[in-house]
């Protein structure tokens, strides 16, 4: 099997990294990024995409790190799902983002496979958006000029695109604490239990006051179900200051899926995922405030 | 800087590769997989599906279980690599070699050698797994013969000769 043809770097700085990708752009070559390759040596060998250059920024130390900065843990693009689901800090802080980096593809992928790569390559199922999106994350982007830092919400554009200039490198994910009281799950639905691709993964965290028996906050994904990754509100508010019941479990569930259905369309899927995503939200929020 | 001559279009790849230093000079647009089965005749190494849902082409990289045909060749510069050839030979077989012999867990062969350096990676990370946990181990290895019972028998069978009694 023969791959096309292409020139090679690998960077020891960002500041080198960053200077190709702009010399690159500047001269009119298509360049691709070189994280983990779980991705982009599939792409490679189908041919699905052309590529001139391609910078690999797995040899920049800088951006292999998870640490805590303050009231945020700063994880780099090249740490991969294997070191997520390992680090005691992502356990202890950010435990979902672990429980979901865990049911990434098999072992071998995960020992290659980044957090970066799972970003950038937007596959609507990518098992860490979901929950990156509930921890309420920010990507920082840097360019030549600088950076920027956006919403994860505000990076994709539909199904494999995202706001990222070509001369631009997603650097650093920054997650906020989140607030102790919160109560957070992961769930995947595939066709196998392992080394599956997620036909629908959700992430829940909530706040459950058991005092007043009510829900005070709430936030939830619902991945491999709309173009681009959002909260589903219309589901977080159904169950924002009411009691944990079945009804409102379903109200909640129900949303979710018309929520759904308008962001998506009417697919040939709708007629399994309808249901199904009602159903897995109310399990999901049950998780959540199970966990006390 | 040219835009032409951006990046380079020969890499040279300084590896360990079954405990012998080995330097490659290549084209950069070629997999770990490749390197090793042509350039080096390791072919223990298998391509299967050549997008990293088989596992046949399992590899240890610096300890760690990697695809090798999702590996861009000169990812490997500076690692050190296992093959199934790293492992033991026909006059002293690796223990788990043998177990997977004694216990019928091989028909066909292709996915021996990436199975095999799958259950070494777990039990050297974890030296005394359950059956749930070899079964978590070897997930990223399909075998279309066998089935998977065998192996994870002759995996479980390390474990326990290894663990010694009771542990």
């Amino acid at each position: 099997m023969s791959y096309p043809v292409f020139r090679y770097v690998a960077p020891r700085t960002l500041q080198e990294a960053i200077g190709f990708l702009h010399e690159a752009k500047r001269s009119g070559k298509k360049t691709k990024v070189l994280a983990g390759g779980t991705d982009l040596m599939v792409q490679l060998r189908e041919r699905r995409i052309a590529v001139d250059l391609v910078v690999d920024i797995s040899r920049i130390p800088i951006l292999q790190r998870i640490e805590r900065m303050g009231n945020e843990i700063r994880i780099g693009p090249t740490v991969t799902h294997a070191m997520l689901a390992s680090s005691e800090l992502i356990r202890e802080y950010v435990g979902v983002l672990s429980e979901a980096a865990r049911t990434v593809g098999s072992p071998q992928i995960r020992n290659q496979g980044t957090l970066g790569g799972n970003i950038v390559n937007a596959s609507p199922a990518a098992d860490t958006i979901p929950a990156l999106v509930i921890l309420d994350a920010k990507l920082i982007l840097t360019g030549a000029s600088g950076e920027r830092s956006l919403s994860i919400t505000d990076f994709f554009t539909g199904p494999y695109q995202t706001v990222i200039e070509t001369d631009e490198l997603l650097t650093g994910i920054v997650v906020p604490l989140p607030p102790p009281s919160g109560r957070a799950v992961f769930l995947k639905l595939a066709r196998r239990k392992a080394v599956a691709i997620a036909r629908m993964n959700l992430a829940c965290m909530l706040y459950y006051n058991r005092q007043k028996e009510v829900f005070e906050w709430v936030r939830l994904c619902v991945g491999s179900s709309t173009p681009r990754p959002v909260r589903m509100t219309s589901a977080e508010q159904a169950l924002i200051g009411r009691p944990f019941s079945d009804r409102v479990l379903q109200e909640a569930g129900r949303a979710a899926a018309e929520q759904m259905v308008q962001l998506s369309g009417l697919r040939s899927s709708t007629a399994y995922k309808k249901p199904v995503v009602g159903d897995l939200v109310m399990r999901v929020v049950k998780l959540a405030v199970e966990k006390g | 800087m040219d835009g032409e001559n951006l990046g380079n279009d020969v890499v040279e790849i300084s590896m360990v590769v079954n405990g012998e230093s080995v330097v490659i000079r290549t084209s950069p647009h070629r997999t770990l997989l490749s390197i090793l089965r042509e350039d080096l005749g390791l072919t223990g190494v298998k391509e299967g599906c050549g997008v990293g849902e088989c596992g046949a082409c399992t590899i240890l990289m610096d300890g760690k279980t990697v695809n090798a045909c999702l590996v861009l060749a000169p990812k490997a510069d500076g690692r050190t690599i296992v093959t199934i050839e790293g492992l033991g030979d026909t006059d002293q077989l690796h223990p788990l070699q043998q177990a997977f012999i004694d216990h019928g867990a091989v028909q066909c062969g292709f996915c021996t050698p990436g199975m095999i350096l799958s259950a070494k990676a777990l039990l050297d990370e974890n030296p005394n797994p359950t059956r749930l946990e070899i079964r978590e181990g070897i997930s990223g290895n399909l075998c279309r013969c066998t089935g998977y019972q065998q192996i994870v028998d002759a995996i479980e069978s390390v474990v326990k000769r290894e663990g010694g009694e009771g542990s």
